[in-house]
């Protein structure tokens, strides 16, 4: 450090702007001279670093005077880098909500809906592991109804600049919101209903993946890993009606694992500003239970989806698609029960977002979304008078605004109008606030 | 059905057999012959900046970039290339800025980058936007530099790296006399 110190203040002396001096000619001579020495003795700075870098060499820069700084070639950057490839770095999210029911004030609701602390840690230059770990309704005991959760967990090995490996706990590549789903990513304090209840968000599972790109712009993910477990499915609760997948998936929690998913995702952005893409999921999904009715039935989820952000314009449309097979039996078992398993289910929605101003760090970006969305449009025939009539298809408008402090601290706003109350499921017109960080 | 899992599991097992050394896109010795293929030299530049001006620049602690100046073999100023560091989303993001003699942008290359997510700046379409940007260009990401969805943070900071970069020239190297 003192080496360093001695050397910025040498190359300091060396290039503050002259003052009065007369003679510049013999200045620029000694300047030069100077110039010649100072780069011969960074050279030997750096092969005194090139050495086990285990001190990250400190830039020039960094011990500047206050009053002036160099910026220049004295640091070893790749040294810099690599030994922070092989750190421990951490980041979190967090995202505080306020609903209130416009019909129903009683139920107004205030909730620190989740607090995540992320790390990764390298383990050499290609090889880390990344995790993040999830409070959610701020209290989590046995008498609390709040959840810890390890969200994700992953070793992800690059083979090369473009391509790698994944395994561990990961996200699966589904929809715009499921992989990036900080509050500061998207629009409204909620997360969209067709990504809440028809994809599951944050839907993860536990396998092995492949990612890599390509340089005319196209992001592709396939993997193999665990899947849903229909032998959890609860038909006389209706979490099956909120989100047909979330009320089955598993979490990495015990996960019942005989019959493997495969998931796959293709994203072009060979345009800047520009994301076409979709991704499926399918996998068998009863896992084997000894004389489970529906032991054959397969899961589909498919999604298509583009995203568009001209200029302060932010358009973005997503649809998708469910469907569960060999049900009809598992049913029939079920009969009398308020929530079957629904054969089909789908969602789409529709947002235009508008970075209307924009000040200093601070911007307002109001936005208006439409949504659609049936958790149950179709199910498996059953005898005459047994058969469950489809659900009727929610429509949402949400109508509100971003407001960020800065590109890591949002406060939202929003109004959302449902075609259809249904206070079991949460549907029914609503005003909402939120605040939302990412760092 | 167990078969099903050995598949993808034997791709990747013999995938990581032939380890490739990834976390390096690009050195700065090849960025620099790719901008400039007829330099002949990269000598080592300084630029001084004050105070004010690096509170300007909201400049990272600890910022540093490296500049050096191409020249032809007849000693010829071709341009500027310079090395430079910013945080992506929590890792550092290496990369390299060429500069023409007026101060436009010819290139940006991404040199290292180690973000589990976000690797999409490297995409060629992305990183053309700020070719032929100046420093009296916004270079601002949603103005004229557009996002990549996805990988907000990532291109938020080269975008605002490159901005101060353009200022560097703007503020002292412009006015440099050849060394």
């Amino acid at each position: 450090m003192m080496r360093h110190i001695a050397l910025a203040a040498l190359a300091l002396s060396v290039m503050l702007p002259p003052t009065a001096h007369a003679d510049e000619v013999s200045l620029q001579a000694e300047v030069d001279a100077l110039r010649t020495e100072v780069a011969a003795l960074k050279d030997e700075v750096r092969q005194m670093h090139k050495a086990p870098a285990t001190t990250p060499a400190p830039a020039v820069g960094a011990v500047a005077s206050p009053s002036s700084a160099v910026v220049n070639a004295a640091a070893t950057p790749q040294a810099v880098a690599n030994a922070e490839n092989t750190g421990t770095t951490l980041w979190g999210y967090g995202q505080l909500d306020y609903n209130r029911p416009t019909a129903h004030a009683a139920d107004a609701q205030a909730d620190l809906r989740r607090a995540v602390i992320g790390f990764s840690h390298g383990f050499d230059e290609n090889t880390r592991v990344y995790g993040e770990l999830e409070w959610e309704h701020a209290v989590t005991s046995a008498n609390d109804r709040g959840e810890t959760e390890v969200e994700q967990l992953y070793i992800e090995h690059a083979l090369a600049p473009s391509y790698g490996v994944r395994a561990g706990l990961m996200l699966v590549p589904l929809g715009l919101l499921n992989e990036h789903h900080e509050p500061t990513q998207f629009y409204g304090v909620e997360r969209n209903f067709v990504e809440t209840a028809i994809i599951p968000s944050t839907w993860r599972e536990g396998g092995v993946a492949g990612y890599g790109s390509t340089d005319s712009g196209l992001i592709w993910n396939i993997g193999v890993g665990t899947g849903p477990d229909l032998g959890k499915w609860d038909a006389a609760s209706t979490d099956g009606q909120q989100s047909p997948l979330a009320s089955i998936h598993q979490e990495l929690q015990l996960a019942r694992a005989r019959d493997p998913s495969l998931f796959g995702a293709l994203n072009w952005q060979g345009v800047p500003g520009l994301n076409v893409g979709g991704g499926i999921f399918t996998g068998k999904i009863g896992q084997g239970t000894p004389q489970f009715p529906a032991d054959n039935a397969r899961v589909f989820l498919g999604e298509a989806h583009v995203r568009w952000q001209p200029g302060p314009f932010d358009f973005s449309a997503l649809y998708t698609r469910g469907t569960i097979s060999d049900t009809q039996a598992l049913n029939a078992s079920f009969a009398g029960q308020p929530t079957p398993v629904p054969k089909s289910f789908w969602g789409g929605y529709a947002q235009a977002a508008w970075r209307a101003l924009t000040w200093n760090q601070s911007s307002l970006a109001p936005f208006l979304r439409y949504e659609m969305f049936n958790t149950g449009a179709t199910y498996a025939a059953q005898p005459q008078g047994l058969g469950t009539p489809p659900l009727p298809t929610e429509r949402v408008w949400t109508l509100g605004a971003n407001y960020y402090l800065n590109p890591n601290v949002v406060f939202k706003i929003d109004y959302q109008n449902f075609n259809r109350d249904d206070l079991a499921l949460g549907y029914g017109d609503r005003f909402d606030l939120g605040i939302g960080y990412q760092f | 059905m167990y078969l099903r899992w050995l598949i993808p599991l034997g791709t990747g097992v013999a995938a990581v057999a032939q380890i490739a050394h990834a976390a390096q896109y690009m050195t700065i010795e090849q960025a620099q012959r790719a901008a400039f293929p007829a330099a002949t030299t990269f000598a080592p530049a300084h630029a001084v900046l004050d105070a004010a001006t690096m509170a300007t620049l909201a400049a990272p602690a600890g910022w540093a970039p490296q500049i050096w100046q191409a020249r032809s073999g007849d000693n010829q100023i071709l341009g500027w290339i310079m090395e430079d560091r910013v945080i992506g989303k929590s890792e550092a993001i290496t990369y390299a800025l060429a500069l023409d003699t007026n101060g436009a942008v010819l290139a940006l290359e991404i040199l290292d980058y180690r973000e589990a997510h976000g690797g999409e700046i490297r995409i060629p379409a992305w990183r053309r936007q700020f070719v032929g940007k100046t420093a009296r260009d916004p270079v601002t990401l949603n103005r004229d530099i557009k996002n990549i969805s996805g990988a907000t943070l990532s291109c938020r900071h080269i975008t605002e790296g490159v901005q101060r970069l353009l200022q560097v020239y703007a503020r002292t190297l412009r006015t440099k006399s050849p060394d």
